[in-house]
Parts: structure tokens; sequence; C-alpha cells
């Protein structure tokens, strides 16, 4: 009886989920259109394509011949133009760096607003410069110091794609919990929706079981998606085993499905819910290394984050995803996830109001 | 505590925070009756009805549902009442006959969706989306969430609070086909009207109490003053004051109507036009009616239902 109930359950809600368009959206979509977007904008692996803005005034150099060739060389491509052109683009702002030569000698202009592109760009042109000068001197090319990319755990490297990929599922299970579920429940209890149900031979565990079960398939498809993206537009595919992967993507779904009923139950109205979940939500995404390293952020912080859940979840992903780890190899930040789901599943039972 | 109650309340309490909602309330309804619970809105209605339906759990008090105690027989319960409630509690992209289905799966036993499709009228509802419906549908599926099991007992709060008079008489008829069924119906509202059609007996509540309990006949008949006279004006009313003091009787003035009880018809009614005559008043009309269920309200409390 109750079995029957709790599939009925499940069903209607895998088929209201799918007539929400929002929330297919931001939890089915959402990662796949920041896979593609960020990973295609960020994703530097390989340097074919650059180009390099050049406006000469005055004669040309040999030099300037030399640089042009050893640019090339290196994947840069020489863009030249007059100064007035090169002065309009510059102000248009899109530029990263501009170079400007005048009898054998330039000067590179940075945009300040784009200091990582220009970056790149740097680099490989004072590269080419050292290159030009020498052959300029009929010397040898000078040495550079050899590079070897690799990710951090020192299994394969990857493009940024394959840094963001696990970050993007981690950032999908916060979202199903504290957007998806704590929502629905606010809602729900406002419209007096549970007490409704509270009228009928419904049990209450196995409604909130299906619920559960819902949002761990949804995850699950998002997940998959998410993969089947990664590996056919950039190639990179789970390093590890996918049934781990999965396990600890339900885990994080466990441990954010129960902060959402948790924040839920201190707010009467969605309006208020909405406010809670914000808070809860953007200091966790910026804190916890979903699009970029925390490296560079002050010891405290870093401290601090490796409190919140979110940031062992990650790095336990990124480990089985990009360096193949197992379970074991994970087992701290594993801890640490279950330690939060235990404590939060706790209080959501504790705190849960049917009617 | 016999079986032939539908309902049997004793003393029932309930109080949040240092609100007494309900104060000692007596309350039986026979099985196959329907049965109405009147009075304004903070009069205690709704935590009464949730009380009954399990929802809230009195301070103190007896209650029993079919013969049955809601303390240990609550699944027992629960899959013989059929409850509605006034909001619409579903989620907005839920379907018609999807809902239908949904609730029908939470009981041993339902009603198959097409037959109460056609009981309400929703036939070419079914596929519409919850959100889609007019209010007069929205609370017609509500009721055909609360008969999916095909209820012995059913509550209805304010069934048809906010609905054109067409939508009001369709759900008066389904209460009273429901009445034809055998089943017991307990509904609030505060229209008196509908009161007087629907009710068998009716119970006039006010803060947290049942003040008169009775057939609408037997409530109107036990009234001081059965009839009512009321005296109509255009344009604007004269001041009331000189004409009450001369009549010696309360007038209710309500704008360009004034409504005097009659205690005794013909000898009131004598004295009513001498003062008009002698006072010049420019009444338009003059009617004399028989009292409703809001005069015996009003004669109750001193107050008006929608107050």
């Amino acid at each position: 009886m109750n079995l029957r109930i709790f599939f009925a359950q499940l069903k209607m809600g895998l088929i209201l989920y799918t007539r929400v368009p929002a929330a297919v959206f931001w939890i089915i979509a959402f990662p796949m259109v920041m896979l593609l977007g960020l990973g295609t904008v960020l994703g530097d692996s390989d340097t074919g394509g650059r180009k390099l803005v050049w406006v000469q005034s005055g004669s040309r150099s040999p030099v300037d011949a030399a640089l042009t060739r050893a640019l090339a060389e290196r994947g840069t491509v020489v863009d030249s133009v007059s100064p007035t052109d090169g002065e309009a683009r510059w102000k248009g702002g899109k530029l990263p760096a501009l170079l400007e030569g005048s009898d054998g000698h330039y000067s590179l202009r940075v945009n300040s607003y784009l200091v990582g592109q220009a970056m790149q760009t740097e680099a490989a042109l004072q590269e080419a410069f050292l290159v030009a000068q020498a052959r300029a001197q009929g010397l040898a090319d000078p040495a550079r110091v050899p590079v070897v990319m690799s990710s951090p755990g020192g299994h394969r490297g990857g493009p940024y794609a394959a840094f963001l990929l696990p970050g993007l599922l981690g950032l999908n299970v916060l979202m199903i919990g504290v957007f998806s579920t704590g929502i629905v429940d606010v809602t729900l209890r406002a419209k007096g929706g549970y007490k409704r149900l509270a009228t009928t031979p419904l049990p209450r565990f196995v409604y909130l079981g299906a619920q559960l079960a819902v949002r761990l398939i949804v995850v699950l498809i998002a997940a998959a998606l998410l993969l089947l993206v990664g590996a056919v537009v950039f190639g990179i595919h789970n390093q590890g085993n996918y049934l781990n992967l999965a396990l600890v993507q339900l885990l994080g779904a466990a441990c954010f499905i129960s902060l959402g009923y948790v924040l839920a139950s201190f707010a009467q109205t969605p309006e208020v819910y909405s406010g809670i979940a914000n808070l809860t939500f953007l200091p966790l995404m910026l804190l916890s290394g979903v699009y970029f390293s925390l490296d560079d952020a002050p010891n405290w912080l870093q401290r601090l984050a490796d409190l919140l859940p979110l940031t062992p979840l990650l790095r336990v992903l990124r480990g089985i995803f990009n360096d193949g780890a197992g379970l074991p190899d994970e087992w701290s930040g594993i801890a640490i996830v279950a330690a939060w789901t235990a404590a939060l599943f706790a209080l959501a039972s504790r705190r849960f109001k049917w009617v | 505590m016999t079986d032939s109650w539908a309902i049997e309340a004793v003393g029932l309490r309930k109080s949040f925070r240092d609100v007494q909602a309900v104060r000692g309330l007596d309350l039986q309804v026979v099985r196959g009756e329907v049965f109405g619970l009147l009075g304004p809105n903070g009069a205690g209605k709704t935590t009464t009805l949730e009380m009954l339906e399990g929802l809230v759990r009195p301070d103190s008090g007896e209650i029993r549902i079919l013969g049955l105690d809601w303390r240990d027989r609550g699944s027992a319960i629960r899959t013989r009442i059929g409850v509605q409630f006034q909001s619409t509690e579903l989620d907005d992209k839920v379907k018609v006959r999807e809902a239908l289905e949904m609730f029908g799966s939470f009981y041993p036993r339902a009603r198959a969706p097409a037959e109460l499709l056609r009981l309400l009228h929703l036939e070419d509802k079914a596929e519409a989306y919850q959100l889609r419906l007019s209010g007069g549908q929205r609370q017609r599926l509500a009721l055909g969430l609360a008969l999916v099991n095909d209820p012995e007992l059913v509550f209805l709060d304010e069934p048809t609070t906010g609905l054109d008079p067409q939508a009001r008489q369709g759900l008066w008829e389904i209460v009273r086909q429901l009445k034809s069924e055998g089943r017991t119906v307990l509904l609030t509202t505060h229209y008196m009207e509908e009161a007087e059609v629907l009710c068998d007996r009716v119970g006039i509540m006010d803060r947290g109490q049942i003040l008169q309990l009775g057939t609408p006949r037997e409530l109107i008949a036990g009234l001081q003053q059965p009839s009512i006279a009321e005296i109509e004006f255009v344009g604007s009313a004269p001041d009331v004051g000189p004409f009450a003091a001369r009549l010696g009787k309360p007038i209710e003035a309500k704008g360009l109507v004034w409504a005097v009880p009659l205690a005794d018809a013909k000898r009131d009614l004598q004295s009513l036009l001498i003062c008009i005559e002698a006072l010049n008043l420019p009444m338009q009309q003059l009617h004399v009616r028989r009292a409703s269920l809001e005069d015996v309200f009003l004669q109750l409390t001193g107050r008006s239902l929608r107050d």
C-alpha cells in the first residue's frame, strides 16, 4: 500500500518537475550552459588563434619582421593597424592589449580590466621578442623553462572545463537543495497543502521519501547530461569510478536537501524564504571554489571555507573526476560532508512541521 | 457516547498563546444530516473544524468522529472522512484528473476520476491545469478531492465564499446530492440564506462558543421578534433619533433603510404607522418580512454577521 503511494507520488513529482520551466532550466540546463560558456571563454589550453593588435609608426626595423615571425610560430597572429584604427579599437574597450612599435622600440599597453587575458598575450610577446633579438644577432633561440601541464592530483592535464565540471556538479546539488526543495516546502505549508494532505491517510514519511527520491533522480539526470556535454564538447572524461562519483553526488544532494528543509523551517512565507536562501547560497557558492581556486584568498577565509560543506564536496568530486581517486583516498572530505549531512538531517527532522 | 452520532464533541477548548479561540464547545451531529456552523470571522469556526478534522489537538475536551477517537484511530478516521478547505492548496501545474488520481491513491478504495468529473461538471476541464480554473471550478475540484474516498462524513469550510450566484447554486445542488446519498455534511458559512436553504440544523457560533442550536425554522420561531418592518426612503433618510424615541424600540438604520423588529406584528405595526404619520416621515415604501437567521444572529450577539 505504502509502496504504491510512494511510486504514485514519485511519478507525479517527476511530471510536475518537467512542467516548471524555471526548475528545469536552473537544475538541468544551467550547469550545461555554464560549462559551455565559461569552459569556452576561459578555456586556454591551446594557444592557437590568439591575436595581437599592432600599431606601427615611423619606419619598419628588421626586428619587426623577426618578431612577427616568432609570434606566428607561437600561435599569435599579428593584426597590423593604423594608429587611428588602433586608438579607436583601444577606446572600444575590448582589446586586452595593444602593441605599439616605433623604430625598433616597443611598448605594450595592457587593459587594466582584462589583465588575465592580456597576461597570456604578454607572455607570448616577451618570449617572441627574446627569440627575435637573438635571431637578429645571429644567435640560437634562447632556451625556455619546460612546461608540463597537469591537474593538481597529477593524473592528467585538462582544460579549465575539467576544473569547472566537478564544481558545477557540486553547485547543482547546492541549488537543488536550497532553491528547488526549500521553496516548495515553504510554499506548500503557506498554502495549506500540508494541512490538506494531513487529513488523508498519506503517511508523512512516504510523502517526504518521494520528494527526496524525485530530487535524487533529477540530480543524477543533470549530472549525466553535464558529463555528456563535457565529453562531447571538451573531450573531458571522468578519470575515476562512475559509481563512486554518483555516490558522492547523492551524498551531496542529501546534504543540501536537508539544508533546504532546515532553511525552510525558519521562513513563514516564500518571500522570506528567498531572502534566507540567497544569503546562504551566495557565500557558499563564492567561498567554495566552484569557478576558481581560492588559493589566493586570505588564509582565514580558506580555513572558514574548508569547514563549509561545499568545499570538501568539491574537493572529493574533483579528486574522483580529475585524478581518478577512490573513495578511501578522499575519506577526509567525505567524512566532513557526511557529518554535515547527519547534522542537517537531524535538525531538519526536528524542525519539520507537517501541520 | 453512542454510535449514531457522526460527530460528538464535548467541552472542547483551544487557546493560541493568549487568545481563547474555542471555549467549551459541545456539538453533536447526527448521521445523515447537513449541519451548518454559522458565525462571523474570528468566531472560532475554523479552529473548531480543524479540531474535528484531527489537524489541531484540543487543549481539553473529547471528540468522537463516526464513533472513533483521533488519539488511537486517526488513520481509520482519515479513510472515512473528506475535507474541503477554503484555499487552493494544490500545485499550480497539477491537472484536474491527475489531482483526483493522486488523492485517490492515498486511500484503499477510491472513486474513479471519470465519475467525480461527471458529478462536478468538470469533464471538459479534466486535462486543464489547476491554475487555469475559475473560482467556481476550483471550488468544485476541492470538493471532488474531498469526495474521492467515498466518505461517510464531509467537512466543507465556507464552500461558496467568493462564488457568483450561479456557481453557488451549483454547489448547493451537489451538497443536496451528498445528503440524498446518506452522507453527513458539516459546513461552515457566513451566508445565512445558504444555511437556511441547505442545513437541517445550524449552530450559531460567536467568541468560541455555540450560542444556539436548532433547525433554522426553530431558531427563527424562537425569536422574541419574529417579523421585521423595513422603512425605505429615497434620496436621504431623516434623523432616526426622534422616531426611535417616540416608538420606544431599538431601530437598525442602514443607509436608506430602517429595520424595526416587531414582537406582535399587528400592534407594533399600528404604532409604527402612527409614528410615521405624526413625524410626517418622507417614507417611500414599507415592507414587513419574516425574520431570517441573520436577525437571529443579530439578536443573539447584538452584532451583524458581516461586521
